[in-house]
């Protein structure tokens, strides 16, 4: 079973793929947004 | 320009909020009784990932049931888009679960009857899609996915809140109970964890669905300049 060093890794990448989500979701944001204001 | 700002600002209290949730998933909330090793912190990700997967489902018959009576195909769009999330924390909340089930059953699957409910229930959404990809005129495609949506919905109800309270199952308790009672009996910090992440998974949720209906708006409102 994890230890506590083992929780941070879980957490460590954890966090990375939220990252990777959020970032993922402001860049598509923008994109739309310049769609939005080409119309 | 306002809107825009808000927007933004809503985007990074989000960011901040979900980080601030997973923080409070492995350090603040403690280890819960009667689980192996630390396997139940994933409840606070498995969890929303499953209310939002119901939630998601209940946008798509709402906007199937527009689109039936208005025919815009807006609102086909965001049935769409509301069926593809709903698709995605579906797979989500079944591959958190049977990560739960290989730590506490030591194995990924056990076809126990709330696998089984939520993978019948994945097939449904995916023959929505197939329905989908299958038509290729517009307006047919949009009548008879929402037509199907609203059948596909009657099944969610009975496959994720009746199938497994019938039959027995390895599944911990729910927290809503057989007589729609709340069981709510976990560690106040447990709680506060649970309920931060519902509202973080929530969030996300709104953001995905509305990116989808901004740029299905514009795709429609260029289509329709082309055409004229």
């Amino acid at each position: 079973m994890p230890g506590a060093e083992s929780l941070v890794w879980v957490a460590a990448v954890t966090v990375v793929i939220w990252l990777g989500i959020f970032v993922y979701c402001l860049a598509l944001d923008r994109r739309v947004r310049r769609l939005e204001e080409e119309q | 320009m306002t809107e825009n700002r808000t927007r933004a600002l809503l985007h990074w209290v989000l960011g901040g909020w979900v980080l601030l949730v997973i923080a409070a998933a492995f350090f603040y909330a403690p280890s819960a009784a009667g689980f192996k090793g630390e396997s139940a912190r994933i409840v606070f990700f498995h969890v929303p990932q499953a209310w939002v997967a119901v939630l998601a489902f209940c946008v798509n018959l709402v906007a199937s049931i527009r689109y039936m009576r208005k025919r815009n195909p807006l609102d086909d769009a965001r049935a769409a888009a509301a069926a593809r999330l709903g698709l995605v924390f579906s797979v989500l909340a079944t591959v958190t679960g049977s990560i739960f089930a290989n730590v506490m059953w030591n194995s990924f699957w056990n076809w126990d009857p709330r696998e089984v409910s939520i993978v019948i229930l994945l097939l449904i959404y995916a023959a929505y899609f197939a329905l989908r990809e299958a038509i290729p005129d517009e307006e047919r495609r949009a009548s008879l996915s929402a037509a199907y949506a609203v059948l596909a919905f009657v099944t969610m109800p009975f496959l994720v809140f009746v199938v497994p309270r019938i039959y027995w199952s390895l599944h911990p308790d729910t927290i809503i109970g057989a007589k729609g009672n709340l069981k709510l009996q976990m560690d106040s910090r447990m709680l506060q964890t649970l309920l931060g992440s519902l509202v973080g998974f929530t969030g996300l949720f709104v953001w995905l669905y509305t990116l989808d209906v901004r740029l299905a708006r514009v795709l429609l409102a260029r289509r329709g300049r082309e055409e004229e």
